[in-house]
């Protein structure tokens, strides 16, 4: 943004004739700096053809490698095994290795370098070895390149003489050569708590970056018995299955509608439950077995067991599977990325009878008449797709609805929920849970008081708690080192750059205070902390503003940026600008679903050219509506921008464009034809 | 030991897993052609590579190679194992745990980590 600015005045103050007249210098500096290159190249141009020549002899080496290698082929059938041992067994053993020729020029100065830098190497001359065309012949194999010199660094392959140069210009050369002396120290560089989004994309750079990773992984049963595999919470019991069942409501409704469109359908159509949630469970466990593979081929540990840190640098593991007998692993840096998990009320029956989101998406039978507790987003979406799959579904709701949220959308999804078969109970505590009669489902009494202090009183089938999550810090040897948590979140203390107040110690995903609890918000943190801790130059930190994040009920909710409340709080309401308008997606009209119902709204700073610093959006998918609109927000897009866009036309977006009714003016922001 | 079986074609597999018991494994990959070698180099590459690591295997398993037939037959979108949802093939070659989403393709058949993984894990 910093860098838009100045640019920005520069194309306002600038006049055409002042444009075309930059542009002509800058094509004549262009020219002048190639007849430069041409003229004066008497230096440049000889490292050219020195660079040419030397390029020629890769060639020829090249060549005579693959020759040699095609006549090896057949001799060395018998023993190829022996010989790909041999070379391994080499690479294995030295911390820096160059298979070169006694008469190849890049061979010398990648030596050269490496004696510049005073690192111990060991060197094979292939033409000086019986074996040495075989040796080439199982490196290209193992590698990929059939060239000398061919170099390995701690057991992994770097690549020619190119490649050693790239790595010493860019620092990583460094990194890779300090690896052995950290590893000497510690098993791991990296050991990583918690396979979650945030924890595997920590780990899978680091082992992109050539460092030794372990990973921990293990998921504690939750009341009900639930348990799953690796990926962490979104992809196994939150934003995988949710906007799959999600989808199997949205399709309920689609059906209703395609009668509409000609669709000659039965007049009843039934929703098995067993069916959907076998497919979806089934994409799971494909995902769960990707990010095995994934981090197999990374070359990562992954650990299914429980990791409790000991001390800054010792992990301890315990509930081990697999007769693995490692109980103690260290590592120079360690990331704490071990979730939250859904929080139970304290109630009678809450833990014996009711049940979370950890169990719904996998729950073998149909939930039946449910009531959802609490008015977080998770209870909301779970209760729409439930009603849209046509069950009966309640909603028990102490004060408002998606705390934090924009409260007049939230609103809006609450009425549209309401009409569209969900039950709301608002003002609402349960205080105990009965079981009526067992089953799948079984069947409960719902004890719960309202604002008057008059009891509820109401049976259900399944009750799913979704008041909260409680982060996973306990337990898992914080306190052995003394990691600061909030001591009313109990969430991990962490400055901009993931960092705890223990200086290798870091934590990211849902478990750091304050951070968004988002799967690509841990993603994105997990890639740059593991970039930060392992290149040195390397100093991007998350943007923790402007994260568009969608609601998946029944009626979608996009957001980017603040909710009014949040905008007349931090700036006054003199100071913004709210303009909003209801639309009418093109695809409801033939149907006749009801109008006002879907909701734009841009919530803009007046002191800083109406800076758009809140987006909302309420309607069919409202999620790729809105993640494109983020990227205009990051880069400080104003009203004006949008005015200036020119729209899509039929779809709900493009209100966006041509939005013109402030709250302020009272005007009413509904439909007026087309 | 762990068994090992060739079928060639689709009916051929359905037969074969009728009649095998204990964990079954399938590598899908291109019927060999006139030459004697199978048309898809990748499957010729991962062949030896899932042999030497067959032991790793649960002892009781099977392990079906099941040809899939010539490139012409296999390139067509609508060929049975394409279709069938307790296979749905992609690519050749396709190494995969009978009944479980387990299953590697095309160059993760050549990698030993790999398959050993999927032959050793029992989830």
């Amino acid at each position: 943004m910093k860098r838009l600015k100045p640019n920005k005045i520069d194309s306002s103050s600038s006049t055409d004739s002042k444009k075309t007249f930059s542009t002509k210098t800058r094509s004549h500096t262009f020219k002048s700096d190639t007849t430069q290159t041409t003229s004066s190249g008497g230096v440049s141009s000889s490292t050219d053809s020195k660079y040419l020549h030397s390029k020629v002899d890769a060639c020829s080496i090249d060549k005579q490698s693959s020759c040699s290698g095609k006549t090896s082929t057949l001799t060395m059938l018998p023993n190829i095994e022996e010989i790909k041992q041999e070379v391994q067994k080499i690479i294995d053993t030295h911390s820096v290795v160059v298979f070169s020729k006694t008469t190849c020029p890049f061979s010398d100065k990648a030596k050269d370098l490496l004696k510049s830098l005073s690192v111990k190497y060991e060197t094979i001359e292939l033409d000086r070895l019986d074996k040495g065309s075989k040796y080439q012949a199982v490196l290209k194999e193992l590698t990929g390149q059939s060239t000398v010199p061919n170099i390995f660094i701690n057991g992994r392959h770097l690549g020619t003489c190119d490649n050693l140069l790239q790595a010493h210009c860019d620092n990583s050369l460094r990194d890779m050569l300090n690896k052995m002396s950290t590893s000497a120290v510690f098993d791991y560089d990296l050991i990583v708590i918690g396979g979650g989004s945030g924890g595997l994309a920590a780990a899978k750079e680091a082992a992109h970056l050539g460092k030794n990773v372990a990973l921990f992984d293990y998921v504690e049963p939750s009341p009900l018995g639930s348990t799953w595999g690796l990926g962490g919470t979104c992809v196994n019991v939150g934003c995988i299955p949710k906007k799959l069942m999600h989808r199997a409501s949205i399709l309920g409704e689609d059906l209703h509608d395609a009668k509409a469109f000609g669709w000659e359908l039965p007049e009843k159509v039934h929703h098995n439950w067993e069916v959907m949630k076998n497919a979806i469970q089934d994409h799971i466990g494909s995902l769960n077995w990707g990010y095995r593979v994934q981090l197999r081929d990374k070359k990562v540990n992954y650990i299914n067991a429980y990791a409790v840190i000991l001390d800054k640098n010792t992990i301890k593991v315990s509930a081990i599977k697999k007769n693995k007998t490692e109980t103690k692993m260290t590592a120079a840096n360690i990331i704490i990325a071990t979730g939250e998990r859904p929080r139970y009320p304290d109630i009678p029956g809450a833990k014996e009878f009711g049940i979370t989101s950890d169990d719904l998406f996998s729950l073998s039978y149909c939930p039946g008449k449910t009531l959802c507790i609490g008015a977080s987003y998770v209870s909301l979406e779970c209760a729409g797709f439930l009603a849209g799959i046509g069950l009966d579904t309640t909603v028990m709701v102490r004060s408002i609805l998606l705390r934090g949220f924009d409260q007049q959308c939230s609103e809006m999804i609450g009425k549209y929920m309401s009409k569209h078969g969900v039950k709301f109970l608002r003002g609402c505590i349960p205080t105990k849970i009965e079981q009526i009669e067992k089953g799948q489902p079984g069947r409960y009494r719902v004890t719960a008081v309202n604002a008057d202090g008059a009891e509820v009183v109401d049976e259900y089938n399944t009750i799913l708690f979704a008041i909260g999550r409680d982060p996973c810090t306990r337990g898992i040897g914080l306190e052995n080192v003394g990691v600061s948590l909030n001591p009313n979140t109990q969430r991990v203390l962490v400055d901009a750059g993931e960092k705890t107040n223990i200086a290798n110690i870091y934590a990211i995903g849902d478990i750091g205070d304050t951070r968004p609890q988002l799967t690509p918000v841990a993603i994105h943190a997990g890639k740059l902390l593991a970039k930060r801790i392992f290149e040195p130059s390397f100093t991007t930190k998350v943007d923790y503003t402007n994260i568009a994040t969608t609601v998946f009920t029944p009626l979608e909710y996009g957001c980017i940026g603040y909710s009014e409340e949040a905008a007349i709080d931090k700036f006054g309401e003199e100071n913004i600008e709210v303009y909003h308008s209801f639309f009418m997606p093109l695809e409801w009209t033939v149907p006749h679903r009801e109008e006002n119902t879907c909701y734009a709204k841009l919530i803009c700073n007046k002191a800083d050219h109406e800076r758009v610093i809140g987006f909302h959006v309420l309607g069919p998918n409202a999620g790729e509506i809105t993640q494109g609109y983020a990227v205009a927000l990051k880069k400080g897009a104003t009203k004006e921008d949008f005015d200036s866009t020119i729209g899509i036309h039929p779809t709900c977006s493009e209100t966006f464009t041509s939005m013109h009714v402030t709250k302020r003016s009272g005007e009413s922001a509904e439909v007026t034809g087309c | 030991m762990v068994r090992s079986i060739t079928v060639e074609g689709y009916e051929a597999l359905k037969k074969a897993l009728t009649e095998v018991q204990g964990p079954v494994f399938i590598l899908f990959s291109g019927s060999p052609d006139d030459s004697g070698v199978s048309w898809c180099p990748d499957c010729v590459k991962a062949d030896p590579v899932i042999e030497r690591n067959l032991d790793r295997a649960p002892e009781d398993s099977t392990l079906i190679h099941c040809l899939v037939g010539d490139r012409t037959f296999w390139k067509d979108p609508n060929n049975e194992f394409r279709k069938d949802p307790q296979f749905l093939v992609k690519c050749v070659p396709t190494l995969l745990k009978f009944g479980s989403p387990q299953k590697l393709e095309e160059e993760q058949c050549c990698k030993d980590d790999l398959i050993r993984m999927l032959f050793e894990e029992e989830d």
